[in-house]
């Protein structure tokens, strides 16, 4: 009774109220529309994939038993014993791989981008600027099959030559460091942009104000406008390092899907959880495929945390208490 | 003992083909407050920021004539500007912290000049937040952001941080037309303290406060210096009309 009450009273509200406060009201109605339906697609990804995901860990997979979610998560062997024969999976070494190879590729882009994001913000002329802004804004759309293929097209060829002078055998070049440069080319275009936004939105005054006390423009720019601007280059990061774990396509390509690690040294092959999931996706059945889904959850749950990790580093260093 | 910090003769100023300053020609005295009064658009402010070169930031901006300072030409080629510029501080008009700490907004300059040694810049931070009256307000909150105080406190500490470079010249760009009447008067006390160390060179709107602080009074219009003089005579025998019309409020 007292919800059929307060409905009533709303109703009554409602109906109430002048034409254009009823437009307000149905014109929100359709923004709350949207956002459920966006919103429960989210929700729809993460309930499938959590569901096939699980599969393997809670049911005996036809008589080959449930795999063990502690050796899953800490394993470093992709699958002890014969396919479609053992359960015994493992992501440990992956999930390992994944956060060092992101890593490595933020700390070779992030510098880079940051650099030029500065040139393009604040030394190049007004033209060169703009066609400059244009080119990262392609360079940020190409697919990441394009940057895949010149991957394995021109880097592996780079990454095998410069193996072979300092005397090691790499597999064709399939390696850490080609995914690293595979992935800091990637990234580098999202970085760039985001952070050369921040910088140009940094306030002439303050610029001005450093000129004034007669700093250089490279001491300026670096010690005033870049920590100024750190909060949209932490951004920048974040995004990079959002699309460095999360590349499946371009990885595959050059990462040469290792089944054991992890992998620390930069000439061996490697994998990373997309690149395993994507692996013989379509060639597969039963746990073997099933397991993927459980690859994806891991995946999931790593970007969520890395996340949440920079986003609190964020906030410590790039907040301002303003009153 | 130079008597006058700057020369200027004969200076034009043009914005592309718009000619801002016309045949100026000021002598700037040592240890003395000088204010430029005039209505907006005057050239008051592109005057001022002649003064330390910050016109050269804008690409249409040149100069025909010349200032010098200290009996040096500054818009000679070759000529120092960061030395300048380490020598003629400047406050702006919306007060411009950088988003750092109290302490580090104060150490910039200096850190800028190359001086590292801790105790020294401890030194100096300290010395400049005391000259600019307001070391005792954020002593205890030197490593908070300076973005946290209040408008006034944040205007002094811009004072302040251009007190650290030991300049022989502060400029002062309306320093006081963001703020509220309580801080106005702060700053303004903070101005008659420092004038015993410092020349000061200040753009105000205000004409009262023009007649408070100031030893001498350049009244500018539409790009041209109608009169300068001793603060007293301009505001009580002007010799010009045009400058009794603007500082009895008739126009502008």
């Amino acid at each position: 009774m007292e919800i059929v009450r307060k409905v009533n009273n709303k109703f009554l509200k409602i109906k109430n109220k002048n034409k254009k406060e009823k437009i307000d009201i149905v014109v929100n109605l359709f923004f709350l529309i949207s956002t459920i339906i966006s919103a429960s697609f989210i929700i729809i990804i993460i309930v499938f994939i959590s569901v096939k995901g699980i599969i393997p860990f809670i049911t005996d997979n036809n008589g080959i038993g449930s795999v063990n979610i502690f050796k899953f998560l800490t394993g470093d062997v992709w699958l002890s014993g014969t396919a479609f024969k053992s359960n015994l999976y493992s992501v440990g070494f992956i999930i390992v791989n994944t956060l060092y190879i992101a890593l490595l590729s933020l700390l070779l882009s992030l510098p880079v981008g940051v650099l030029t994001a500065l040139f393009i913000a604040k030394v190049a002329p007004k033209k060169i600027a703009e066609f400059l802004r244009t080119v990262i804004e392609l360079l940020a759309s190409i697919p990441s099959i394009v940057y895949g293929l010149f991957g394995s097209g021109v880097i592996l060829v780079f990454v095998y030559n410069f193996a072979d002078i300092l005397g090691i055998q790499s597999k064709g070049g399939n390696s850490v460091m080609a995914t690293v440069m595979v992935l800091a080319l990637m990234t580098l275009p999202t970085i760039t942009a985001i952070s050369e936004v921040s910088i140009r939105s940094v306030g002439k005054d303050i610029e001005h104000g450093s000129l004034a006390l007669g700093a250089t423009k490279t001491q300026t720019n670096f010690k005033v406008i870049l920590s100024s601007a750190k909060s949209g280059i932490f951004a920048s990061a974040i995004l990079g390092i959002g699309r460095a774990l999360g590349e499946a396509t371009a990885v595959s390509l050059v990462a040469g899907n290792a089944k054991s690690g992890p992998t620390l040294a930069f000439f061996e092959t490697t994998s990373t959880l997309t690149s395993t999931m994507l692996e013989g996706l379509k060639e597969t059945t039963g746990i073997d495929y099933d397991i993927r889904f459980s690859v994806g959850i891991v995946l999931m749950v790593v970007i969520l945390l890395t996340n949440i990790i920079l986003n609190y580093i964020k906030k410590k260093v790039g907040n301002v208490d303003v009153k | 003992m130079i008597n006058k910090v700057f020369e200027i003769n004969n200076l034009d100023l043009f914005y592309g083909d718009f000619q801002a300053l016309k045949g100026i020609n000021i002598d700037i005295e040592n240890n003395k407050v000088t204010a430029l009064i005039g209505p907006s658009g005057c050239g008051k402010s592109t005057f001022l920021r002649s003064l330390n070169r910050m016109n050269d930031l804008i690409d249409i901006c040149h100069i025909t004539g010349n200032i010098e300072f200290e009996e040096m030409d500054i818009y000679e080629s070759g000529y120092d500007v960061i030395n300048l510029r380490t020598k003629v501080g400047m406050v702006f008009q919306k007060p411009n912290p950088f988003p750092m700490s109290i302490y580090d907004n104060v150490a910039y300059g200096p850190r800028c000049q190359g001086i590292k040694d801790k105790k020294v810049l401890n030194k100096i931070v300290e010395s400049s937040l005391k000259s600019a009256a307001i070391y005792e307000e954020v002593k205890d909150r030197i490593k908070d952001n300076a973005l946290s105080l209040s408008g006034g406190q944040q205007q002094r500490l811009c004072i302040a941080r251009a007190i650290a470079m030991k300049p022989e010249v502060i400029l002062m760009d309306e320093p006081t037309s963001a703020l509220d009447p309580i801080a106005t008067l702060k700053i303004e006390e903070l101005i008659n303290d420092l004038k015993d160390e410092y020349t000061i060179v200040i753009v105000t709107h205000n004409m009262q406060q023009a007649a408070r602080i100031s030893d001498y009074t350049a009244f500018f219009l539409m790009g041209e210096l109608i009169e300068m003089g001793e603060t007293n005579k301009i505001f009580t025998q002007p010799t010009h009309q045009k400058t009794e019309d603007y500082i009895t409020g008739r126009f502008g």
